[in-house]
């Protein structure tokens, strides 16, 4: 049955993936690699110094949002949109158990989200290039990087999305995206120093909810260019960890969910 | 004509269902379905009738497990198979008012539906050839589906519902939204479909649809069944104990009615009068009205 079960998640994974190139999301990304383009030529047209570092700062800030954005904007409709439009009826009245629905809709929505991002770099990075910058391998990782913290936003959305409204899961997951984002600034506060319980509640926060300062390797980018692999492969698996973690929860909430 | 000794052969049974919801802690739950029990026979054609919020939609949301009952047992019978995972590939469902995937082609939909139905592309493409132009949709297959009007999403959802020729067939008002021709076309297909040996099962709260096709009826009301038989039984359960009399008088057509046991000496008085006794026939209500007269 599992095997079955993931056959009919590649099933769903690819018509999911077929339906949302088809709804032409892609022309939307290219404009918005061109409105990152243009914003980053601004940037560094009036920075003195190094534009190149300049253009590449701003250029992964802004892929980092934007891809953020766009897996808040496809994962919110995971399964409210299948129900409003009762597409999802047509699917779990056929033999497919109910976590492979879950699993295809993950699988579709992250191949999107996977070449949304791949586009948007390609654009970021060509104008990078073009002004003279040069390749390290913390580039690769930076984008592999954003790329997982949109995986995270994209499974914490779809979650969340199942067990609430989707305006309601849009908030929360904006929120959850800036706390987890500051909590390392606040642990570094003498407020927090001072007060070991709040820091113990700090310290627990990264086993129940996403971390996503781990993902943002920027500044080790721009100005350290260096990074060690253990840190590297310790994050790799911490936003693995993380997607598999939310898609579970996922599943086991949808297999009990009642769906009307 | 294919005939099929499928008495007593139950696809699906509802045992002592209950739903209720409750959407706030603080208020009393709403009972959708009440002790519902019932069965599906094999071969036949069944109307579950009810008005708008009787339970129909909830009922089949249950059976095919999009919810859970609050207590009751739903049971899927021997010939759709042992476990309810196996029972669904013998088992075809078309949602009320349908709305599927728009950027898909009609030809995809019907494929995505094949293959997670383990049907294969080539077995898929035989039953869109057998079926897409009895449906009248073959032209527009291969157009995306947000080009499609109501009646052709109605359509290309009925055909994917029969994409791995299912035995047991459930549809949730198949013919509302639909044009008067397209109706006709659809109960020419359900028809078709009980030829064919099929169990259809479908609910609607359009009686004369259920009493032209259907040969069992289920009627709720409040979430309660009140009847459960044949649509003849019904019928002829209720005649009425009035006689219509049509005659001739003064060259002109005039119609009475008139109690049973009145009927004799009420035809005696009008031949004396000279009226020309054209027929006398026992009134019959239509299902309509003996639904309508339900309480």
């Amino acid at each position: 049955m599992l095997n079955s079960g993931l056959k009919k998640s590649l099933v769903i994974g690819k018509y999911t993936f077929k339906e949302i190139i088809g709804s032409k999301i892609l022309y939307n990304t290219l404009f918005l690699g061109m409105a990152l383009l243009l914003v980053t030529y601004v940037a560094f047209s009036f920075t003195y110094g190094e534009p190149s570092r300049v253009a590449l700062d701003f250029g992964m800030g802004c892929l980092a949002l934007s891809s953020v954005g766009i897996a808040i904007f496809i994962g919110v409709g995971i399964l409210s949109k299948e129900i409003d439009n009762r597409t999802v009826y047509m699917i779990v009245s056929r033999p497919v158990p109910r976590f492979s629905f879950i699993l295809g809709k993950f699988l579709g929505l992250s191949l999107v989200l996977i070449l949304n991002i791949i586009i948007l770099s390609l654009i970021t990075l060509s104008l990078f290039f073009l002004i003279g910058g040069t390749f390290s391998p913390l580039i690769f990782w930076t984008i592999v990087f954003i790329i997982i913290e949109s995986l995270v936003v994209l499974c914490l959305v779809g979650t969340l999305s199942i067990v609430t409204t989707q305006t309601m899961s849009v908030l929360y997951t904006i929120m959850l995206y800036i706390l987890g984002h500051s909590i390392d600034t606040a642990m570094t506060t003498n407020f927090v120093k001072n007060r070991p319980e709040i820091q113990a509640l700090l310290d627990g926060y990264h086993f129940v909810l996403p971390a996503f300062y781990k993902f943002n390797i920027k500044s080790f980018l721009l100005y350290e260019n260096n990074l060690s692999l253990a840190y590297l492969g310790s994050t790799f698996s911490y936003g693995l960890f993380y997607i598999i973690f939310l898609i579970l929860v996922s599943i086991y909430i949808f297999e009990k969910k009642n769906l009307d | 004509m294919l005939s099929f000794s499928t008495h007593n052969i139950i696809m699906l049974e509802f045992v002592n269902i209950t739903k209720t919801f409750s959407s706030d802690i603080l208020k009393k739950p709403f009972t959708a379905v009440d002790g519902l029990s019932f069965t599906i026979d094999a071969g036949k054609t069944i109307g579950f009738l009810g008005a708008n919020g009787a339970g129909k939609t909830t009922s089949i949301k249950m059976a095919m497990d999009f919810i859970r009952p609050t207590s009751g047992e739903i049971l899927y019978g021997k010939e759709l198979g042992n476990k309810k995972i196996e029972a669904f590939s013998k088992m075809g469902y078309l949602p009320e008012r349908p709305f599927f995937y728009p950027h898909l082609t009609g030809f995809e939909f019907c494929q995505y539906m094949g293959a997670l139905s383990d049907i294969s592309a080539k077995e898929v493409k035989k039953q869109i050839k057998k079926w897409a132009p009895e449906f009248k949709i073959d032209f527009a297959l291969d157009r995306q589906i947000k080009t499609y009007s109501k009646g052709m999403l109605q359509r290309v959802g009925f055909l994917a519902t029969l994409i791995h020729d299912p035995k047991l067939i459930i549809l949730d008002e198949p013919l509302a939204g639909v044009d008067p021709v397209g109706r006709k076309e659809l109960k020419d297909i359900i028809e078709e479909l009980k030829l064919l040996g099929k169990t259809v099962f479908f609910s609607s709260h359009i009686v004369s649809d259920v009493e032209e096709i259907c040969d069992n009826v289920l009627f709720i009301k409040n979430g309660k069944l009140l009847f459960d038989g044949s649509v003849d039984k019904i019928i002829n359960e209720n005649i009425k104990s009035e006689y219509r009399v049509r005659y001739y008088k003064d060259n002109e057509l005039c119609k009475i009615l008139v109690e049973d046991k009145e009927k004799n000496k009420s035809i005696e008085s009008l031949i004396k009068d000279g009226a020309d006794i054209i027929s006398v026939e026992q009134e019959r209500m239509s299902l309509e009205q003996i639904f309508y007269n339900v309480k």
